[in-house]
C-alpha cells in the first residue's frame, strides 16, 4: 500500500518529527508514504483573500497525485479540508473545473478527480485498524492523561471533511485508547486553537489559546496531543512565546500522536522525535517512559475490572 | 530602501565586523567547513547536483570547460608554460584538450538553453539577460573555434609558418609538404591540385616528420576546429584567408573582452559571490551571530543570484502566481528586483505596490532558501525587505491571510508588523458603514446574491452567536465585534452586505465552523464569512487603484 504524502508548507520546514514519526509508524504496518516534491502549498492561506486562489493549489496538488496514480494521505487537517473543499468545489463546478485545468494544461496536467484525499487517522482507523495495531504493540501506557485537540479543519464543515461524526468523533479516541492513555473528556477537544487568527489578531489568538491550554491542565492532562499541524504550532511554539511574556505558569507539554503510538509499536524516541518538540522537557521524556509496559497486563487488568 | 533591521549599522562598523568574522574563521576550526565546502559546494556544486542532474552537467560542463580554458589557453603564458615543460600550444595534448574543453562549454550551453525552453510552463522567468549569457559563452567559444579552423585552412598562415620553423632544401620539399598538408592536415591550397598525388603526399610526410611534427601535431587532433575548418573556404573567397583569421582573431579577443566587462554587472558575478556566499551559508548555517553582518550578506546574496529559477520551480506559492498574476511571487523576480532597489534604481509606487504583495503572498516554507544553489539566504531577505516595504507605508490588505501566521509565529519584527496591520484596519473602518454609526430606523432591502445564500434559511435562533468561541472572549462582544453573527446574517437578509463587510466579526471569525456546524437551518456562516472577507479586500483594493 502506498500513498502520496501531503506535508504542506509548514510540516517540512518546522515540524519534522510529526512527518518522520508518521512515515515510521505507517512503516510499521506495510505502507508506505511517498513524498512528492512537486506538491505545492494547499491554498489555505490566501482563502480569507480569494476563494478561487484558494482552490487552485489543491486542483493542481490533486492533478499531480492523479498522474502518479496514488490518493493523498494528508497529517494537517487545513490543508485536509482544503484539499477536501477543492474536490467539492470541481464536483459541483465544471466550469470552474474547466478553467482551472486549462491553467493546469500548460505544465501537462490534468484534474479528473479520481484521487482520494485521506486523514492519516482514518487511514490508521479503517485500513490498519484497531486491533491489528494492538497485535503489533510492543508496549502500552498505564495512567498517562492526554488532552486530544481534534482541530477545526478536520471535523467541521462535516459534509466537506467527510472525516467522523463532528459532534462526537470517535476515531481519535478509540486509536488513543490502542495506547493505552486515557484520552480526558475536557472542554477544549473539539474548539479552535487560535492559529487562524496569529497575525491578524494576536490577542484574540492568545486568548483562545490561553483557554485552551488552562482547561487541559485543569482536566489534568499530562500532555496534550494535537491532531493539526497548525494546532500543534500555536501549543509548541506560540505557547513558549506567550509563556515567556507572562512567566511563571506551567508549561503544557506537546506530544503528537504517532509520537504516542510509535512508542508502543517499539520505535526509537529519537526516529519519533519526541526530543524535538520544543515543550518537551527531559523529565517528561523520562515520566512518559517510565509509564510505558508490555501490553499484556493491561488487557488482565480490563478483564479482571469487567469480572468485578 | 534597507532592511529595517540593520538600518542603523554605519559601514566602518559594517566592514570591520566582516573582517573579523572572516579571519575569525580562516585562523579557527571552522577552516576545515570552508576548505570542505569549497570541494563540496564550489568545485563538485553539490547543491545543483542534488536538484537536478540535467542541471548540474550543463554547469559543470560550462563550469569546467570555461575554467580550463580559461587557466590553459587564455593564460597560458602564465600557467600553462610553468606547469609542463615543452609546452606548445600546437601540441597534443594541448591541441586536443582546447578543443575538448570547448565542445564541453558548447554541450552545456545547449543544455541550458534547452532547460529554459523546456521549463517554461514551470514559471522559469528567462531575461534577455539570461539568453545574453548563454550567447557571450557560445559566442567566444565558437569565434575561437573558426579562429583556429581558419588558421588551419589559410594557406598564408601556413607559408609564415613554413618560412619560420621549416628548413627546406628544396621547392620540390615544399610542395610535397603542402601537399600533406592538404591530404592530412585541411590546408586549402591553390597550389595543390586535387586530390593531391599519394607519392607527393607520401614524401611530404617524410618531410613533416622531419621538420614540422616535433612542433605540431596533426591539425585533425583538434577535431572541432578541424571540422569547423570546412566553411572556412566561404570566408576566403570573400575577404581572402589571411583576413579571415584576423577577423576571427578580433571576433573572439572582442568577444572575451566585452565578457569581462559585461561580468560585474551581470549575473556571471556569481563567479565571485557565489562562492564566498556558499562558503559563508556552510560557517554560519544561516544564523549569522553579529547583526552588523546582516546587511553585508545580504550584499553578496543579491550579487550571487543567477536567476537560474531553481528557488520559481520549487515555490510553494507558484499556484498563487498563476491566480494574482504578479511576476513578484516568484521568488527569483524578488530577488531580481531587489537588486534594482537596493541599487536605488526603483521608485515607482505600481510596481513597489505589486513588489509588496509578492513579498507577502509566501508560506513561509523556506523551500526557495534550500534549494538556492548559491547558498542565498533567500528568506531573511524576503522577510527583511518585506518590513521594510510596508514600513514605507503602503497598506496591504493580503496582511489580513494566514501568510501572517508564520511571521507571527517567528516573532520577527513585531512591532513593524502591528503598525503595518493597523494601516489596514483603518482603511476597513474608514471604507464600510457601522451599525453603531447608522441613523434608525435601518431600511429594509431585498437581500443580494452574495454567492451563498443560505443566509435566507436564517429564523433568528442566535444559536451562531452562543457557540462562538470568539464573541465568548469578550466582555463586551458587540462593541468588539461591531457585530454579532446573527446580526450578520440579518444585515444580509435585509440586503446590507456593506455593513456586513464591515463588521469587524468577520476578520476576528476563528473560522472553527462551530456556528455553521450548529446552525439547526444550515446556514453556512463561516463560509459566508469568508466571502464577505474576499468581497470587501476586492472593494478595498478597487478604491485603491480607483
Amino acid at each position: 500500500m502506498k500513498y502520496a504524502f501531503f506535508q504542506g508548507c509548514n510540516i517540512p520546514i518546522r515540524i519534522q518529527q510529526y512527518a518522520t514519526s508518521t512515515t515510521a509508524v505507517f512503516a510499521k504496518f506495510a505502507i508506505e508514504l511517498e513524498v512528492i516534491p512537486e506538491f505545492n502549498c494547499c491554498g489555505y492561506p490566501v482563502r480569507n483573500v480569494d476563494e478561487k486562489a484558494y482552490i487552485l493549489p489543491s486542483i493542481r496538488n490533486l492533478a499531480i497525485a492523479e498522474k502518479k496514480g496514488l490518493d493523498i494521505l494528508v497529517i494537517c487537517n487545513c490543508c485536509f479540508a482544503s484539499l477536501q473543499k477543492a474536490k467539492n468545489v470541481m464536483s459541483k463546478n465544471r466550469p470552474l473545473m474547466a478553467e482551472l485545468n486549462a491553467i493546469l494544461a500548460k505544465e501537462g496536467l490534468n484534474y479528473s478527480g479520481t484521487a482520494e484525499v485521506k486523514h492519516y487517522l482514518t487511514v490508521l482507523y479503517e485500513e490498519v485498524g484497531p486491533e491489528k495495531i494492538k497485535a503489533q504493540r510492543v508496549n502500552a501506557f498505564t495512567g498517562l492523561n492526554i488532552s486530544v485537540i481534534q482541530g477545526c479543519h478536520v471535523l467541521r464543515p462535516r459534509e466537506i471533511t467527510h472525516f467522523d461524526d463532528s459532534f462526537v468523533p470517535r476515531i481519535t479516541e478509540e486509536l488513543l485508547h490502542t495506547t493505552g492513555a486515557k484520552s480526558l473528556d475536557w472542554q477544549g477537544k473539539l474548539e479552535c486553537c487560535g492559529a487562524a487568527l496569529a497575525g491578524i489578531n494576536n490577542d484574540l489568538s492568545h486568548t483562545l489559546l490561553k483557554e485552551k491550554i488552562t482547561g487541559a491542565q485543569a482536566a489534568g492532562a499530562d500532555f496534550i496531543t494535537p491532531i493539526c499541524a497548525y494546532c500543534h504550532l500555536q501549543f509548541d511554539t506560540t505557547q513558549k512565546n506567550i509563556l515567556l511574556e507572562d512567566s511563571g505558569e506551567r508549561l503544557l507539554p506537546v506530544l503528537l500522536f504517532p509520537q504516542l503510538l510509535g512508542l508502543c509499536l517499539g520505535i526509537d524516541e529519537l526516529t519519533l522525535g519526541i526530543a524535538t518538540n520544543s515543550t518537551i522537557a527531559p523529565e517528561d521524556i523520562q515520566r512518559l517512559k517510565s509509564l510505558l509496559g508490555p501490553p499484556v497486563e493491561e488487557k488482565k487488568k480490563k478483564k479482571v475490572k469487567v469480572a468485578a | 530602501m534597507r532592511p529595517a533591521a540593520v538600518h542603523a549599522v554605519p559601514a566602518t562598523t559594517r566592514v570591520a565586523e566582516a573582517l573579523r568574522g572572516v579571519f575569525g574563521s580562516l585562523f579557527s576550526a571552522q577552516i576545515f567547513l570552508i576548505v570542505k565546502s569549497v570541494f563540496v559546494d564550489l568545485l563538485f556544486q553539490k547543491r545543483i547536483f542534488d536538484k537536478s542532474s540535467l542541471r548540474w552537467l550543463a554547469h559543470t560542463l560550462i563550469f569546467t570547460g570555461f575554467i580550463l580554458l580559461l587557466l590553459m589557453h587564455a593564460m597560458h603564458s602564465v600557467v600553462t608554460e610553468h606547469l609542463f615543460k615543452g609546452y606548445q600550444s600546437t601540441l597534443n595534448p594541448y591541441l586536443f584538450l582546447r578543443n575538448i574543453f570547448g565542445v564541453m562549454v558548447l554541450a552545456g550551453v545547449a543544455i541550458a538553453a534547452f532547460r529554459r525552453i523546456t521549463l517554461k510552463p514551470q514559471r522559469l522567468r528567462t531575461y534577455a539577460s539570461d539568453w545574453a549569457a548563454l550567447v557571450f559563452l557560445g559566442v567566444i567559444i565558437l569565434s575561437g573555434m573558426l579562429l583556429e579552423g581558419a588558421k588551419i585552412s589559410s594557406p598564408s598562415k601556413f607559408q609564415s609558418m613554413v618560412d619560420e620553423y621549416a628548413s627546406l632544401s628544396s621547392e620540390e620539399d615544399g610542395k610535397a609538404l603542402e601537399a600533406f598538408w592538404v591530404q592530412e592536415n585541411g590546408l586549402i591550397s591553390a597550389n595543390v591540385p586535387l586530390p593531391p598525388a599519394p607519392e607527393l603526399v607520401a614524401k611530404g610526410r617524410e618531410i613533416n616528420g622531419d621538420s614540422c611534427i616535433e612542433c605540431h601535431a596533426s591539425n585533425k587532433a583538434a577535431f572541432a576546429s578541424f571540422t569547423v575548418a570546412k566553411i572556412t573556404p566561404l570566408f576566403f573567397t570573400v575577404l581572402g584567408d589571411a583576413a579571415t583569421v584576423t577577423l576571427f582573431w578580433y571576433l573572439h579577443i572582442v568577444a572575451c573582452l566585452a565578457f569581462l566587462a559585461w561580468l560585474p554587472f551581470s549575473k556571471m558575478f556569481h563567479i565571485l559571490a557565489a562562492p564566498v556566499s556558499l562558503i559563508v551559508k556552510s560557517i554560519t548555517g544561516d544564523r549569522l551571530q553579529e547583526p552588523a553582518n546582516i546587511l553585508t550578506r545580504q550584499m553578496i546574496g543579491l550579487s550571487a543570484c543567477t536567476h537560474c529559477g531553481t528557488c520559481s520551480l520549487e515555490c510553494s506559492s507558484n499556484m498563487f502566481y498563476e491566480s494574482f498574476q504578479n511576476d513578484f511571487i516568484l521568488p527569483s523576480e524578488k530577488v531580481q528586483y531587489l537588486k534594482k532597489i537596493a541599487a536605488g534604481k526603483e521608485t515607482d509606487p505600481a510596481i513597489l505596490k505589486r513588489m509588496q504583495q509578492g513579498l507577502y503572498v509566501c508560506t513561509s516554507c523556506d523551500r526557495c532558501t534550500t534549494v538556492c544553489p548559491s547558498g542565498i539566504n533567500l528568506k531573511e531577505l524576503f522577510v527583511s525587505s518585506r518590513y521594510a516595504l510596508l514600513g514605507q507605508g503602503m497598506p496591504e490588505t493580503v496582511m489580513l491571510s494566514h501568510f501572517s501566521f508564520p511571521l507571527a509565529l517567528a516573532q520577527n519584527f513585531v512591532d513593524d508588523h502591528l503598525q503595518a496591520l493597523k494601516k489596514v484596519t483603518d482603511i476597513f473602518k474608514k471604507s464600510f458603514q457601522h451599525l453603531t454609526d447608522m441613523a434608525l430606523p435601518i431600511s429594509l432591502g431585498k437581500a443580494k446574491d452574495i454567492g451563498n445564500t443560505t443566509f435566507r434559511g436564517c429564523f433568528s435562533c442566535q444559536r451562531c452567536t452562543n457557540i462562538c468561541p470568539v464573541v465568548r472572549s469578550y466582555d463586551n462582544p458587540a462593541e468588539a465585534l461591531g457585530m454579532l453573527p446573527h446580526q450578520i446574517m440579518f444585515s444580509l437578509g435585509i440586503g446590507n452586505s456593506d455593513l456586513a463587510m464591515g463588521a469587524q466579526m468577520i476578520w476576528s471569525c476563528s473560522t472553527c465552523y462551530l456556528c455553521q456546524e450548529h446552525c439547526p437551518n444550515q446556514v453556512e456562516l463561516c463560509d459566508i464569512f469568508y466571502t464577505l472577507k474576499n468581497g470587501a479586500l476586492n472593494k478595498i483594493e478597487a478604491g485603491a487603484n480607483s
